[in-house]
């Protein structure tokens, strides 16, 4: 027999209590990674995307909901004159419910920007014309909508021709409805508008170059701001919310988490004060006493951890491929935050077993045995 | 103060003066200032009624409670102020309760154990010193049951070995047959004996069995908190005798 007999002895001579402490810790950590993992793939897949059409530098506004707010098209002339610009397009992008999908991106490009290009037809044809009354859908954002060539989507109050079906070769391009800007500004009823200037830079353009544009598109654009494609994300509105939510939502599992295994713990040094009185009295330290609370709710806090990254880890795979949210993400399950999860797990129930484990070391032998 | 063997310059493993333990902030007075001595290889017997403190007194010696006031000495050094009152209950002493206070999830082998994680023993070492011990009670046949498996005689045998898991030199014990049949009684009494004679362990037994107390090198007689009398077998009459 071992020291860590008597831990497991412990935790095993109440399975119930142990089984449903263990249920609560898992489903606080399975939130955490579940909602965790969908920020971080979110941020992921929108890097991915700016990687693939090549996109260096983005110019918004600074205000605005999910998406930054509209601004005059005519902005981007004046950003394209600046020294260090290879090259510029525009675009009006907005998530929003389009039919049967709650959250779609509808993306117009401006015609003939760089944009267009790493779309690659799979179905159907590309868009004619500036002005043709068309879109073409993602592979994913098709499938989530459930159209082929020849149907029609509603935008706002719109029917527009589905002519063709693209692979962008990010998930978010493969997520959208793409058509030209022209159209998107008419139909939503924002001519001569924009809430995006893509620009490609100058190669070889160095760290300082990005800076000085920077600062340069500030003087043009003072309510706006332009970011590097790096760090585009971190800055981007919706999924500083989508963060703040994951992370929020997060911390009260945690904090359940912990009421859970301190309860359990306490529970535990309640009814077995006349054990641990026992234990003091033929002469265990009261470290050891302390020790053996702590390694218990540790070994709950592991084991909770574990079973919650496989639940959370398991509940994103299913939710990735429900049809409504398809193509929406790519949830990010990197052993960074499944390790980090489990980290918690333990660490709270470090932190649940403190109190439990100070008390149990406090109690006098001689009236811990009587009771 | 009449002393026979042994004899008064034998050096004392405990010594208390004027000890006093309240409850309750002062309302109980469970003992009113006790002195006592008990020397090398004494086998000390406590009786006294109901109530009159001697499981307080043999907690206080056993530091498993701090008195109220007054010294307690084990081998010169006081027990209330030990820097370390777990090794003194793991190593100096064994204790040894009428309700037996086995852990009830884990088996005779085990709870044999359980004090030997404050020695520097290895696992094996561990086992094969408690099934010695389990042996040497008579319980080599038993390790692998659990406690609520064995009869109560049993039981006890299994609080003495573990009482003796880390070889102490002094056995408290508080009425260790007070809740055992005759037989069973004679037998814990045999071993406790037995470690007394054999080993040269100084037994101090709390016990309201005059039989028991007959056989001790001293009976002490306790009431209402305070020592009323000693008695030793060579001068049998109540020393509060005018
Ligand atoms: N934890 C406690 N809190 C309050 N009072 C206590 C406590 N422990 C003991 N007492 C009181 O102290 C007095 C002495 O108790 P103690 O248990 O020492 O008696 P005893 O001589 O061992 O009795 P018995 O022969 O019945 O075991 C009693 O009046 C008892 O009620
Ligand atoms: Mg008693």
């Amino acid at each position: 027999m071992t020291f860590f007999t008597i831990v497991t002895r412990g935790l095993m001579r109440r399975p119930v209590r142990t089984g449903l402490t263990l249920a609560g810790i898992s489903i606080g950590i399975a939130a955490v990674v579940a909602l965790v993992g969908m920020a971080w793939g979110y941020e992921k897949s929108i890097g991915k995307q700016l990687d693939v059409i090549g996109i260096d530098m983005i110019v918004s506004n600074m205000g605005g909901g999910i998406m930054p707010k509209v601004f005059d098209a005519n902005v981007e002339e004046k950003v394209a004159s600046l020294p260090k610009i290879k090259e510029t397009t525009s675009l009006l992008m907005q998530l929003i419910s389009v039919e049967d999908a709650p959250m779609i991106m509808v993306s117009g490009r401006k015609w003939g920007g760089f944009t267009w290009h790493q779309l690659k037809v799979v179905e159907g044809r590309m868009i004619k014309d500036e002005h043709e009354p068309a879109v073409v859908l993602g592979r994913l954002a098709a499938e989530v909508l459930k159209k082929k060539i020849g149907d029609t989507v509603l935008l706002d109050s719109e029917e527009l021709n589905v002519v063709g079906i693209v692979d962008g070769g990010s998930v978010v391009e493969n997520g959208a409805i793409i058509l030209s800007l022209a159209v998107m500004q008419r139909v939503t009823l924002n001519e001569g508008k924009v809430n995006f200037i893509d620009i490609r830079l100058q190669p070889g353009t160095d760290k300082n170059g990005v800076t000085e544009t920077a600062a340069e598109i500030k003087k043009i654009f003072p309510e706006g701001r332009a970011v590097k494609a790096s760090e585009v994300v971190g800055t981007s509105q919706g999924f500083r919310v989508a963060q703040a939510m994951s992370w929020s939502t997060s911390i009260l599992a945690i904090a359940v988490g912990i009421l859970g295994v301190m309860n359990t713990m306490l529970m535990t040094v309640f009814e077995r004060t006349h054990e641990i009185g026992i234990l003091l009295a033929v002469g265990w330290r009261k470290q050891r006493v302390m020790l053996m609370v702590l390694f218990e709710s540790a070994l709950l806090g592991l084991l909770g951890g574990i079973l919650g990254v496989l639940l959370g880890a398991a509940g994103l795979l299913i939710l990735e491929t429900t049809p409504a949210i398809k193509g929406m993400l790519e949830p990010d399950l990197s052993p960074k935050l499944l390790i980090t999860s489990v980290l918690i797990a333990v660490v709270v129930g470090l932190i649940s077993g403190l109190y439990p484990a100070w008390r149990s070391s406090r109690l006098s032998p001689a009236v811990a045995i009587q009771s | 103060m009449a002393e026979n063997a042994p004899s008064a310059s034998t050096p004392s493993v405990y010594e208390a003066r004027g000890l006093k333990k309240e409850f309750d902030g002062g309302k109980v007075a469970a003992l009113r200032g006790v002195d006592l001595d008990v020397r090398e290889g004494e086998f000390v017997a406590i009786t006294g009624p109901s109530g009159c403190g001697k499981s307080t007194l043999l907690q206080l010696l056993g530091s498993l409670a701090l008195p109220s006031e007054g010294s307690l000495k084990f081998r010169g050094r006081s027990i209330p102020d030990m820097p370390d009152p777990a090794h003194y209950r793991s190593h100096d002493i064994g204790f040894v309760f009428q309700a037996f206070h086995l852990l009830p999830t884990f088996t005779v082998l085990e709870n044999v154990q359980i004090p030997m994680f404050e020695g520097g023993l290895t696992k094996s070492q561990r086992r094969d010193r408690a099934a010695e011990l389990l042996e040497s009670v008579g319980l080599g046949h038993r390790l692998t049951h659990f406690p609520s498996e064995l009869s109560g005689g049993e039981r006890q045998r299994v609080a003495i070995a573990r009482g003796l898991a880390n070889g102490p030199s002094v056995v408290l014990a508080d009425e260790p047959t007070g809740n055992l049949d005759s037989a069973n009684a004679e037998q814990i009494l045999d071993l406790l004996l037995k470690l007394h004679r054999d080993r040269k362990v100084t037994l101090v037994l709390v016990t309201h069995d005059l039989g028991i107390a007959g056989l001790a090198t001293r009976t002490i007689r306790m009431k209402d908190g305070r020592v009323v009398s000693e008695t030793s077998p060579s001068t049998p009459s109540p020393a509060n005798h005018p």
